[in-house]
């Protein structure tokens, strides 16, 4: 709808306009400051996520360690030196970046393998152990990743509209209620000095 | 003198033998490319009996895991039936260590507070052992279990409770029962009339175990004292002070305090070949004790050494085959599977 089409002007729309604006203004600053901390956040949490490919392949080798204890244990000795393995214990807690809830993994217990009596049941154990850490940790930034990704497209798409669309259209209303104004003052002096010129003929 | 029964017991093991697989045939059914290959060349040999039975479609790892097993528990104690008097008490020892298996089993899955079936067992028959492990699985804890071995050949076990629950590792009340077993076992030994050829296989698996127990708690970092405690109290080429050493010594002290024993190899292979010690031990000690049977099988001919030897040669038989059943599950390739072969 453009400035045009608009109908009522006044001195107080004006002011309502102008604090519209300003408001506008401040809130596309902190959008853009949200988006700049969200953008900054990814980036720590990219290098993390990078680090899959050498996470993949330490995987592979627990895998082989994994065999090698099923190779020498067959499948029901390996499955009882399993169960001797105290389980680890996660809690998964809200945590907000800039008002995007995204989730913390605390390791709140680790998992004791000292038990463990085959040797090599152990290693696969151990190292199988040491990855699940950092499993943990790259799925908890994945999964803030995934949460921050949408809360910076949805803030990208609020400062643009804010910048593009709803800070100009308030320029454009700000600009027409001021020359509506002026024109309105200008009418009123003008109408003011008619009024004048004609009490003075009739007196005259 | 040697008694008639002794000799009786030694025929009727050579012909047991021949019953085994061989290592060729072991290498053959190591190159099948799936279970039902491996199951269709088992048909030519013991296990037919109870592979037979197994729908074919039904045939995995875990299955055929449990048959191996229960074919060498029958191995085990098919052999008590041939013998008597001490030969009989003596073979009865040494198939103990099924039982001994279950119960570290039992221990370590009341020591988690987790359930056990009995089908997470060696499939041992009630008339093998006087266990009463349907009871023992139902134990509430490792205290309530214990309980139940008051009256069998184990209750000595309740004297390692307060350590177990100093430390926190059933592996002390692990390593405890291997204690039993071989203390016993070599007591029954004592009570044979032909034991120099039967020490040389027992007395050479304690220090294996003795060594492989040493190895293992050592790369966890125990203490000393503690590991000192564990050790079977049988010293055969190992000498108390051998194993003393070894305890108190670190892992890099093994080969020096090793030199001039039989099992300076050992140590070289463990920990100079290896990056990891811990994968490969397991490997290395069965390989050496089963080349000791091999040793056995081939120059104790007419000795009672021989029938131990055949009992290694048929536990051998059955984690080769464990082995490849779980390889060609795991689609493990093929060298590597030739390469964890006990042959």
């Amino acid at each position: 709808m453009s400035a045009a089409g608009r109908a009522g002007v006044s001195r107080g729309i004006l002011l309502r306009l102008r604090e519209q604006l300003e408001f506008t203004k401040k809130g596309q600053e902190l959008l853009k400051m949200k988006r700049d901390h969200l953008a900054s956040e990814t980036n720590k949490l990219l290098s993390k996520v990078a680090e899959r490919n050498k996470l993949d392949s330490r995987l592979m080798k627990a895998y082989e360690s994994l065999k090698a204890a099923y190779l020498n244990l067959g499948y029901s000795g390996l499955a009882s030196q399993a169960t001797i393995v105290d389980k680890m214990e996660v809690k998964v807690r809200p945590w907000s970046i800039m008002g995007v809830i995204v989730p913390e993994v605390l390791v709140e217990k680790e998992a004791n393998m000292n038990s463990i009596s085959s040797p090599s049941a152990h290693q696969a154990a151990s190292e199988l152990n040491a990855l699940m850490k950092d499993l943990i940790q790259l799925a908890e930034a994945e999964s803030r990743i995934e949460s921050i990704a949408y809360e910076l497209m949805m803030t990208n798409r609020k400062v643009n509209a804010l910048e593009r669309v709803l800070i100009p259209e308030l320029f454009e209303l700000i600009r027409y209620v001021e020359g509506r104004l002026e024109e309105e003052s200008l009418e009123e002096f003008f109408r003011a000095k008619r009024v004048k010129q004609v009490i003075r003929r009739s007196k005259q | 003198m040697r008694s008639s029964s002794i000799i009786y017991l030694i025929t009727r093991t050579h012909g047991r033998r021949t019953h085994l697989l061989t290592s060729e045939s072991i290498k053959t059914i190591s190159k099948s490319k799936s279970l039902s290959e491996m199951v269709d060349q088992l048909l030519r040999s013991d296990y037919a009996a109870e592979i037979s039975k197994l729908p074919s479609e039904e045939a995995d790892s875990v299955r055929l895991e449990k048959i191996f097993l229960k074919t060498l528990v029958e191995r085990f104690f098919t052999l008590t039936t041939d013998t008597r008097g001490n030969v009989k008490e003596f073979l009865e020892a040494f198939a103990a260590r099924i039982e001994v298996e279950n119960l570290k089993r039992v221990i370590r899955a009341k020591h988690a507070r987790e359930k056990i079936e009995e089908q997470n067992l060696v499939p041992l028959s009630r008339e093998y052992t006087l266990i009463n492990f349907p009871a023992l699985t139902k134990a509430e804890n490792i205290e309530e279990a214990v309980s139940l071995l008051r009256e069998t050949d184990y209750a000595s076990i309740d004297k390692r409770l307060e350590a177990y629950r100093r430390t926190g590792h059933p592996i002390v009340l692990e390593s405890f029962l291997d204690r039993i077993y071989f203390t016993r076992l070599w007591e029954k030994l004592e009570g044979m009339v032909e034991k120099e050829s039967l020490k040389t296989l027992v007395g050479e698996e304690v220090d294996l175990r003795n060594l492989q127990l040493i190895l293992t708690l050592k790369l966890r970092n125990l203490a000393p004292k503690l590991i000192e405690e564990m050790i079977i109290p049988v010293y055969y080429r190992l000498s108390k002070s051998n194993l003393r050493s070894l305890t108190q010594g670190g892992l890099e002290d093994f080969p020096e305090i090793l030199a001039g024993t039989t099992y300076d190899k050992i140590a070289e292979e463990i920990l100079r070949k290896s990056k990891s010690p811990a994968v490969n031990l397991e490997t290395v000690i069965s390989k050496r004790l089963y080349q000791d049977a091999s040793f056995a099988l081939k120059n104790l001919f007419l000795k009672s050494g021989y029938v131990i030897a055949y009992l290694l040669f048929c536990e051998k038989e059955a984690r080769n085959l464990v082995t490849i059943a779980t390889a060609i599950d795991l689609k493990i390739p093929e060298e590597e599977l030739q390469r964890r072969l006990l042959l």
